[in-house]
């Protein structure tokens, strides 16, 4: 039977780092998907996901099970993302180059599914209103969409209330639906 | 707008999220049915997150994991530097809520210091006592005067002056005289 992730994380605080390796294969790619949609960049994204795993090893000890480990992982996660975007303050034409490349590619490769003008231009006007988020509102909003998070969960990882999270998804949203009224 | 119509509109976030109670769900859904504006408008919200979980999360590209962990290992395997270690012993412990500890600790020790030289009568200060202790490279300073007579405490916290060279700080731990 599959360990639970406390169980997992309780044979990483006794040392056993093959314990670790299962909690990083259930979750890297997870973490993966939300780094990228906060710091818009592939490359960065997969060295911050990996500092994320780093760092909770570090701290692993410290975790005493009081909130569940993926909320505990994530807060360690978008911390570190909003910190180093905050620090290195790239240029956000660089999401929307990265991003045009992944296009390309599945152009390439798989049938796209907003193969439509209309829904070519959306999506590109999309990344550009995500680019415009505050690194809060971001979040709130990669975490509720991308990862179906509830607003309780939400405020443990961004250390706010709940009624912060709602406040921050209503504004984000309403700024995302202003910026694309015309496609919607 | 009428005043149902913006009540719904505040609460269709929530209502999309599936986190409005019962009976405030079914109110907003029959409002809905009846509205066509404001259908129009949660049409429009849940186009917004059908696009958005489409940007971001089927652009995302799988990472295989064998790559991944081992960039994890090599973190966890790779013996910090000696920078890095101090960086992390600071921010572990002068971060809140760690730092709260200081505070009384930094009080009790003066009260302890104090206390010594008022029942041993240690010889140090037999009358006065004061001291200068430096906090931080920044030129910020605490000084404690004690006069024994009216049995006076004053904790002072003060800062060079700037262009105050090193050594007029070092002078000023010199006991003074009152």
């Amino acid at each position: 039977m599959e360990s639970s992730d406390w169980e997992l994380v309780q044979k990483c605080q006794a040392g056993k780092i093959d314990a670790f390796q299962e909690l990083v294969s259930r979750y890297h790619q997870k973490i993966y998907t939300v780094i990228v949609g906060l710091l818009r960049n592939r490359e960065d994204a997969l060295e911050v996901a990996q500092e994320t795993f780093f760092r909770a090893y570090r701290k692993i000890k410290s975790f005493q099970g009081g909130s569940s480990f993926y909320t505990w992982l994530y807060r360690i996660a978008v911390n570190i993302a909003i910190d180093s975007q905050r620090r290195q303050k790239r240029n956000p034409l660089d999401f929307r180059e990265t991003m045009d490349g992944l296009f390309e590619e599945q152009n390439e490769v798989a049938k796209d599914p907003f193969s439509d003008v209309h829904d070519r231009e959306l999506r590109e006007k999309l990344v550009s209103a995500i680019n415009d988020l505050t690194p809060e509102h971001k979040a709130v909003i990669i975490l509720r969409t991308v990862e179906g998070l509830s607003y309780k969960d939400i405020g443990e990882i961004l250390g706010c209330s709940e009624g912060t999270v709602m406040s921050r998804l209503h504004y984000a949203r309403k700024k995302l639906q202003q910026k694309l009224s015309v496609f919607l | 707008m009428r005043e149902d119509c913006e009540r719904t509109r505040e609460s269709l976030s929530r209502w999309v999220d599936g986190d409005l109670s019962a009976s405030d769900a079914e109110a907003i859904r029959l409002h809905l049915g009846s509205c066509a504006a404001c259908d129009g408008e949660r049409r429009q919200l849940e186009k917004l997150e059908f696009s958005l979980k489409s940007v971001l999360v089927s652009d995302v590209p799988r990472i295989d994991f064998e790559p991944f962990w081992a960039g994890v290992r090599e973190r966890i395997k790779k013996k910090p530097s000696r920078r890095e270690a101090i960086m992390e012993w600071s921010r572990s412990t002068f971060t809140p809520p760690a730092l709260v500890w200081t505070v009384p600790a930094v009080i009790v020790v003066l009260l302890g210091v104090l206390s010594m030289n008022s029942f041993w009568r240690l010889g140090w200060q037999r009358n006065n006592f004061a001291a200068v202790e430096s906090i931080d490279a920044h030129g910020r300073n605490v000084a404690l005067l004690r006069e024994d007579e009216t049995k006076t405490t004053v904790i002072w916290l003060y800062q060079n002056q700037e262009g105050e060279d090193e050594s007029s700080g070092e002078n000023a731990e010199t006991t003074p005289s009152f």
